[in-house]
């Protein structure tokens, strides 16, 4: 629950096949747990969750910090190795609150783009391990088509390629968890109207997503750059929007993801040797950049280690 | 404020990469950008020690800095390679005649043998001619097809089976997200190779800039002063790449490495592309993948006219999806009344045909190519007559029939205006 159109929207209408189940059979095939997951830099959202609650009162619903990652079972941490290496020259590691540990995550990454990029793979990763601690059967996603097109091309921009099988398809994802889509044929102007049409309006529950920034500020997005760009076929050519999800909803994994090394952040599957930044012909960056911390970098995919990279040239021209 | 020291050794920078803002002196990026070229030619084998060589000459910028490299690499390395210069005249004045110019000089300045090859010669059509009978939109079909076939045949000409053209990173880039766009999974999964031979042609192409970022080959034009020729073709470009291309820059601009990225990814989807759409040989790796109806190995001279889109292609596209799914849709409702009629039996009859309509989607891949002679031209292809001479025959049933035009080719100048004049004297006569 992000409390964006298109989760607010799918919560709905659940919540409606529940109820309609209840009149028939005075039963309910499933459950739901509704999670939001609070962002250092998203506005905090306790009343909004309580405003559901009250229009929804038939699920459970809980709230938790992003900051709790730190909390999770070791996988987690140990796969995040980052904060370590990062709290390490402090000397103060271990009495560090989480607050400080994703601070000083954040802001060892190179760019705005690295962090947004980090923070949706944690975020990912809290949904997950709550979803697994409280034994649900998997995630329900609230991606539109639109969303899913976003992410489809903003995933290439950032080099992860190689994962979107596993981020667009329903079914057991590389987490352990089911994963489904059941908006991914719906546009986001259709939600945004369905939404103002029910009654009572959903649109009180929303809480509209910041205007994206503007083109020249430093802190643009290669996620918001894209989701700027959709808006704009989205108004014209909704279709291609459309094509392009089902495109890559034709990409099939090549590899299971049973066994085999895995990327240490976001837990995407790592074919053999392509790990890290120079696994492939196009890693040229290997003559310049001998340097130590890339030492652990194959234990990362791509575009991890990309978001995670730090920018070692600009740092060295100092006097 | 010092001036900062190039990163590499301790002179003054100059250069900031585009590629990863490391700074620079001018001798420091020549030659890292020259090994890093080398570096992709090594890694990939690119060549063979005793090879003739083609380098896809436009006088554009790619392919005078491609030539200029692999020169240079040549003697320092000692590939043993003999490269030669091939171009194309696609007959476009004002545009192709300035550049072809810029190729002989480079010639001789690289001291490489140059052989052009003319569509006019080839298939008795100028681009300039070809616009002037289809119109502005869609002549980039006629201008990609018979591009493909002109550098096999002048390679053939040549008596050589590999030409090297100059597309770069923001080339594969852009290329990868237009295919997204407009769904083409065949082709997402050729565009990334670096190596692309086929059943198709008997000439391999390779691009060993492909890792190389369109700013950096300008940056290294500049400071090689190398004589290259830098109009845009006066053709439009097309509407997808435009959208493309406009998007990779602003992916660049947030972050550099993003050219990079999306090559990366597009290599990694190319695997996952299924079997049955690509024609790809998965196991035998990148080395010896199988482009078909490789359009895009053509276009390396146009398209790039920075975002300047009409938009209409993207429409038409728009178009014939919205009519596809309607299509679909009258599909079911048939199915669906065969239900009703029926009764409750109908009701397994609806799913096995589903089962059936899903299995015969599942079948209906693409077809293996079988590869023949164009029964025109002989040329290698998958129909009975190959894409150019089936272009051609369209262009050619509209020409007029007069026996007097082809007297008249001769003084190139005029020939259309003299045409012009001719019809209207038959008019009149008439």
């Amino acid at each position: 629950m992000s409390f964006g159109v298109s989760s607010v929207a799918l919560l709905h209408l659940l919540d409606n096949q529940l109820q309609g189940q209840i009149d028939r059979m005075n039963r309910t095939g499933y459950g739901l747990l509704v999670v939001h997951v609070n962002t250092p830099s998203a506005a905090p959202t306790g009343m909004h969750m309580e405003k559901l609650e009250e229009r929804y009162p038939r699920h459970t619903y809980l709230s938790v910090d992003l900051t709790e990652v730190f909390n999770c079972p070791s996988r987690i941490l140990e796969g995040l190795g980052e904060p370590e290496s990062i709290s390490a020259p402090s000397g103060l590691g271990s009495q560090d609150s989480n607050q400080d540990k994703l601070d000083r995550l954040l802001e060892s990454l190179p760019s705005a783009t690295s962090r947004m990029d980090i923070l949706n793979i944690l975020r990912t990763r809290l949904l997950v391990e709550n979803a697994k601690k409280r034994g649900c059967e998997g995630i329900i996603w609230g991606d539109s088509t639109t969303r899913l097109a976003e992410k489809i091309l903003a995933e290439t921009a950032k080099g992860r390629g190689f994962s979107l099988p596993w981020q667009l398809s329903d079914g057991i994802s590389p987490h352990g968890v089911a994963f489904k889509y059941p908006l991914r044929d719906l546009l986001k102007k259709e939600l945004v109207t369905y939404a103002s049409l029910t009654t009572p309006p959903l649109n009180q529950f929303i809480v509209s997503e910041q205007a994206p920034q503007a083109f020249t500020s430093k802190n643009t997005t290669i996620d918001n750059l894209v989701t700027n760009y959709f808006e704009s076929v989205e108004e014209n050519f909704p279709s291609i929007v459309a094509n392009v999800v089902r495109t890559s909803g034709k990409l099939s994994a090549r590899q299971s993801f049973g066994d085999g090394k895995r990327c240490g952040i976001c837990e995407m599957p790592i074919a053999e040797g392509t790990g890290g930044l120079h696994g492939w012909g196009g890693g040229q960056e290997k003559m310049d950049l001998s340097s130590s911390h890339l030492c652990s970098d194959e234990k990362l995919c791509y575009g991890c280690a990309r978001s995670s990279l730090r920018v070692t040239t600009s740092v060295r021209t100092g006097p | 404020m010092p001036p900062s020291p190039c990163a590499l050794c301790s002179s003054r920078a100059l250069i900031v990469r585009p590629k990863n803002h490391q700074k620079l002196c001018k001798s420091c990026f020549l030659s890292i950008f020259e090994e890093e070229i080398h570096h992709t030619i090594t890694t990939n084998a690119l060549f063979e020690r005793g090879e003739r060589v083609a380098i896809g000459a436009s006088g554009g910028k790619d392919s005078t800095v491609l030539a200029s490299v692999l020169k240079t690499l040549n003697e320092r390395h000692n590939y043993g390679v003999d490269f030669v210069l091939l171009s194309i005249d696609e007959g476009i004045k004002g545009y192709r005649d300035d550049s072809l110019e810029t190729v002989k000089r480079n010639a001789v300045q690289y001291g490489m043998e140059l052989c052009i090859v003319g569509y006019d010669e080839l298939y008795g059509w100028t681009m300039d001619q070809v616009v002037e009978q289809v119109g502005k939109k869609g002549n980039c079909t006629y201008c990609g097809v018979f591009r493909r076939q002109a550098l096999d045949r002048g390679a053939t000409r040549l008596g050589i089976n590999h030409v090297v053209t100059g597309h770069n990173a923001d080339d594969i880039a852009e290329t990868v997200l237009m295919n997204l766009l407009r769904g083409d999974l065949p082709r997402l999964s050729r565009t990334t190779h670096i190596v692309t031979s086929s059943v198709s042609s008997p000439i391999k192409r390779s691009k060993p800039l492909k890792y190389a970022y369109e700013k950096e080959i300008v940056l290294y034009a500049h400071h090689k002063k190398l004589d290259y020729f830098s109009t845009e073709c006066i053709y439009s470009p097309e509407a997808f790449r435009g959208s493309a291309r406009a998007l990779i820059k602003n992916l660049e601009r947030v972050r550099p490495s993003a050219i990079l990225d999306v090559v990366r990814s597009g290599e990694d989807m190319a695997k996952l592309v299924p079997e049955g759409v690509s024609d790809v040989q998965h196991c035998a790796g990148r080395n010896e993948a199988t482009p078909a109806g490789g359009e895009e190995e053509g276009s390396g001279g146009c398209g790039s006219g920075g975002g300047r889109s009409s938009g209409g292609e993207m429409a038409d596209m728009e178009g014939q999806l919205v009519e596809n799914e309607s299509a679909r849709e009258r599909e079911v409702e048939i199915t669906s009344t065969i239900t009703t009629s029926n009764g409750i039996s109908a009701k397994e009859k609806n799913t096995t045909r589903r089962h059936q309509q899903q299995d015969a989607r599942k079948t209906r891949k693409l077809p293996r190519q079988n590869m023949g002679q164009c029964v025109r031209c002989g040329y290698l292809s998958s129909q009975e007559t190959c894409k150019a001479c089936m272009l051609l025959e369209s262009l050619n049933k509209s020409r007029p029939k007069t026996e007097i035009e082809v007297g008249l080719e001769d003084e190139e100048e005029d020939s259309s205006s003299l045409r012009r004049r001719m019809e209207n004297v038959v008019l009149a006569g008439g």
